[in-house]
């Protein structure tokens, strides 16, 4: 099963265009550094195609061992994806969009008629079986100062550097229940499925679309195998175990043997 | 005794001498067997879900044989100084008897010791660990055991699952169908505490971010000194009953040769 997951990863890797140098997952500040200072020095026409052609990822398996689980998926945050779209006098945000893999997922839009980002809800979809539902809401990551992976081994960064880092999805389990919810709800994906991501840069005034991501490459989450399949049966006996035995069934005839003869 | 007296003085000292090395033996034996009674990882509980604790009784038999081996020492030494052919027909019949208790405890601890394999312990606690619903009594008190001890086990030995946290991500268990795998990808044990006993990071622990979860498995520490214990217990029995068989085919011979 992690060979899967683990193939599934470098598919994931390597799809990214190796030209962007978006690689945040190097461990290395200069590399992250890098790629926010590189991204003004682009024309404008090519900024904006940036997301277009961009897919999200699965957040770093280096750092982030458990992932894809059962019901949750952890996606990298789009840092700079979107830096062509952005003007300075709106303010943006970015909602994430789950949808199930199928043969419609590569078309499905996320915008309604008047370009406005869709409203599903996990259970308006079916889970996104559907059609794409809003996962999550959360404000554009910064470009400029992307959060550096390698201080998530210190406990006082960690916290942070993960809020800004990754966006966990099937992260929220009690907001199905929740009355009183108002925002996007994030409730645990299906086990055993393939799901699509897709960030969508949204006016937060307007509610207008300015700028897309294309869906993920699909990621499934993991399934279990059944406990009653674990075989407990010990296999062959051990060389000591036949040893033991042997010898001392040998032993215990002769003492006996010894007494019927000293009698 | 057909022989002169310095052949006899020999023979007996030979058989004085058998019968110290036996009587100290069969004390470490018994020290040794109390070690495992004793349980100091107290890991009893997980054997004992697995209804099969027969090491156990293998250990509480080598407590009792030690103890007869000793006892019997010292009635082997004073037959043979006294030359006395009943005291020696007792010392005889009881020392085959205690020789066989401490063929069934040798045997059974080597036999045992096969069991104590990384599956039986991960299906075990795959099915035991936080068991909502025990269908009896007996089921019950197994599974409440099994929970104490894992949870014990992880928070001590820093360490989680079987094999690794991923036992509870592979597998169905019942703790996977009492809580939900968003919140417990894993037991909270597994998590890196600090000194008040919550996680350090939790959504580091969920993620499996390394430094805030427990990637190493129980297995080693659980059935390691298990294992060890099962061992010394077969292996040193059978030594001891090695060496008892010559001290007891000796005895026999001088017993017989004894004039009335």
């Amino acid at each position: 099963m992690s060979e899967v997951r683990q193939e599934s990863t470098s598919s994931l890797q390597r799809k990214k265009p190796p030209w962007l140098k978006l690689d945040i997952h190097a461990p290395m500040g200069a590399a992250v550094a890098g790629s926010a200072l590189e991204a003004p020095d682009l024309p404008a026409e090519h900024q904006h195609a940036v997301a277009q052609i961009l897919r999200p990822q699965i957040a770093n398996p280096k750092y982030v061992t458990n992932n894809p689980t059962l019901t949750t998926v952890a996606l990298e945050k789009p840092f700079c994806t979107f830096d062509g779209s952005v003007s300075k006098s709106a303010s943006y945000e970015v909602h994430l969009y789950v949808m199930v893999d199928s043969a419609t997922t590569i078309s499905a839009s996320v915008m309604d008629n008047g370009n406005k980002s869709l409203g599903a809800t996990f259970e308006q979809t079916h889970g996104g079986k559907l059609g794409p539902y809003k996962a999550a809401t959360f404000n554009v990551p910064h470009c400029t100062s992307p959060p550096k992976l390698s201080d998530i081994a210190d406990v006082a960064k960690a916290p942070a550097v993960l809020t800004q880092y990754l966006i966990r999805v099937g992260d929220d389990s009690a907001c199905l229940y929740d009355p009183n919810l108002q925002e996007a709800c994030n409730p645990p994906l299906s086990e055993d499925t393939s799901y699509r991501f897709k960030f969508v840069l949204v006016d937060r005034i307007t509610d207008i679309v300015k700028d897309q991501t294309l869906w993920s490459d699909p990621i499934k989450t993991s399934k279990l195998k059944p406990s009653s399949s674990i075989d407990i049966w010990p296999g062959q006996r051990s060389g000591g175990m036949i040893a033991v035995t042997f010898v001392l069934s040998v032993l215990t005839l002769v003492v006996a043997a010894a007494f019927l003869a000293a009698l | 005794m057909a022989k002169g007296e310095t052949g006899v003085r020999c023979f007996q000292g030979m058989l004085i001498m058998g019968n110290v090395i036996m009587g100290l033996c069969g004390l470490a034996l018994m020290a040794e067997c109390i070690f495992f009674v004793s349980d100091q990882q107290s890991v009893y509980p997980l054997l004992e879900a697995t209804d099969n604790d027969d090491i156990y009784g293998a250990a509480w038999i080598g407590i009792f044989t030690g103890f007869g081996f000793f006892c019997m020492s010292v009635l082997g030494i004073v037959g043979v100084l006294q030359s006395n052919r009943t005291m020696l027909l007792v010392y005889i019949c009881l020392m085959m008897i205690i020789f066989a208790f401490e063929v069934a405890s040798s045997i059974t601890a080597a036999v045992h010791r096969d069991f104590l394999t990384r599956n039986l312990f991960l299906k075990q606690m795959l099915e035991k660990y936080q068991n909502p619903e025990p269908v009896n009594n007996d089921d019950n008190w197994k599974s409440a055991g099994v929970t104490r001890t894992w949870n014990r086990f992880m928070l001590q030995d820093k360490c989680c699952g079987v094999n690794g946290p991923s036992d509870w991500q592979t597998y169905t268990s019942v703790f996977r169908t009492v809580n939900n795998d968003a919140d417990f990808p894993w037991p909270r044990q597994c998590c890196v505490m600090d000194t008040l006993g919550t996680p350090i990071n939790l959504d580091g622990c969920k993620l499996g971010v390394s430094g805030y979860f427990h990637n190493t498995g129980c297995y080693e520490t659980i059935a390691g000194s298990m294992n060890r214990h099962a061992w010394g217990v077969a292996w040193f029995g059978f030594a001891i009953l090695c060496w008892t068989t010559w001290v007891l085919l000796c005895t026999m011979f001088y017993w017989s040769r004894i004039e009335y």
